[in-house]
């Protein structure tokens, strides 16, 4: 009997050796995995600050074409744009702390666009101010290359209609509604400037003309005023700055109502 | 038989010691192996936490820019609105320390701030660091580069 128990423990011991290694090699596995999960997450979070700087040097290419955009529309040269982005490019290069970066970029070239720069002034209710070009950004890491191609249109547009109403004699009371986009979104203007033709030669339109100007707060301003004129169709023109500082000018002409 | 009985007791006897040791030398084994293992959780954690540092302030910094605003204070040289802008938009408990440069003669670069800008001690062993292009967006273009030491105050 005894003999027997001996056996059975020492035959257990062997077993309890087989479960306890067993145990072990779980443990370890397991928190093999872990520690594998765990240093995954800090890949992906490097993935994450690369994508964060990609993003942050999209927000400033987009700074630079609306600085670049702000200068053209104000009488800048046209050239201003590439000048701009190659200053952009030589700081993007200096940066170290992710590897090499690269920034190349191609101005639009098309039926609208000249050296990535548009400006439309003369065309009917409506004049536009805009910017465009691609761009590629290689970041040419210790361990990975990543390439981003991005657009970036910067673009100041704004609408104007009206009619006037004839007070009596000569007088006549003129009723604007302008509207101001930043790439297609309403926008607020940051000053609004006011023209009418008569006689041929623009005249200013100021507070000796009962200018009024509503804000509708949505980027669209209700204007009236009056003048006196003998003319039956009366010329009028919007300077707008947006509040990017970007200048647009549109035309309209004025009926009665 | 009687000897050879008595010297077979005795190997038993040394194979237990043997195994005494053996077994210790496998608790050890298992407590070092729990140590680093444990020594390296902690490093990757710190690492993930320093990571997101630098991505909260990275953030920071772009919403200031959104606007054009964070060009426009270092453009004016207007470096108390700065800090308190940045102070405004990080979270609670973060602090930061930063440096504008801007580039002269190609790729040199000059320290714009005479003092540094911070909101407050900044004494943390967690620190991210935090490397930004500023472009204003002002009709004259104006490159600034920002470096940002991000800490979680103590």
């Amino acid at each position: 009997m005894t003999k027997g128990k001996k056996k059975l423990r020492t035959s257990n011991s062997g077993q309890l050796l087989i479960v306890a290694a067993l145990a072990i090699a779980i443990l370890i596995s397991s928190t093999t995995v872990y520690v594998y999960e765990l240093s995954r997450e800090t890949n992906s979070s490097n993935a994450a600050s690369i994508a964060d700087l990609i993003l942050a040097l999209k927000q400033n290419t987009r700074n630079t074409m609306i600085s670049s955009l702000a200068n053209v529309s104000n009488g800048g040269e046209r050239a201003v744009l590439t000048a701009n982005l190659n200053t952009l490019a030589q700081v993007v290069r200096s940066l170290t702390h992710f590897g090499t970066l690269v920034l190349d970029f191609a101005t639009l070239n098309d039926s609208n666009y000249d050296s990535g720069i548009w400006l439309s002034w003369n065309t009917s209710d409506m004049g536009t101010s805009s910017t465009d070009a691609n761009f590629t950004l290689r970041v040419y890491g210790e361990e990975t290359t990543i390439a981003a191609n991005y657009e970036i249109n910067v673009t100041t547009k704004t609408t104007i209609a009206g009619f006037y109403v004839t007070l009596g004699g000569s007088e006549k009371l003129v009723n604007l509604t302008c509207s101001v986009f930043n790439e297609e979104k309403s926008a607020l203007a940051k000053n609004i400037t006011l023209l009418y033709q008569d006689s041929g030669s623009w005249v200013n339109v100021d507070s000796s003309n009962n200018l009024s100007v509503i804000d509708r707060g949505n980027g669209t301003y209700s204007i009236s005023f009056t003048i006196q004129t003998t003319a039956a169709i009366i010329p009028v023109s919007a300077h707008t700055y947006d509040m990017r500082n970007i200048f647009v000018q549109a035309n309209t002409t004025c009926s009665a109502a | 038989m009687y000897g050879l009985g008595w010297g077979s007791s005795r190997l038993k006897k040394a194979d237990r010691g043997q195994i005494r040791i053996i077994e210790a030398f496998l608790a050890v084994l298992i407590i070092f192996s729990a140590f680093a293992v444990s020594a390296d959780l902690t490093g990757s954690r710190s690492a993930t936490k320093s990571e997101s540092l630098a991505s909260i302030g990275l953030h920071s910094l772009m919403k200031l820019d959104q606007d054009g605003r964070l060009g426009m204070y270092i453009t004016d040289g207007d470096f108390t609105a700065l800090r308190e802008a940045l102070d405004l938009i990080l979270p609670a408990g973060i602090c930061f320390n930063l440096t504008v440069y801007v580039t002269v003669y190609d790729e040199q670069m000059q320290r714009l701030n005479t003092d540094v800008i911070t909101n407050g001690g900044f004494n943390s062993q967690e620190v991210a660091f935090v490397e930004y292009i500023c472009a204003s967006q002002s009709a004259t273009l104006r490159c600034y580069v920002i470096h940002v030491n991000l800490g979680m105050a103590t």
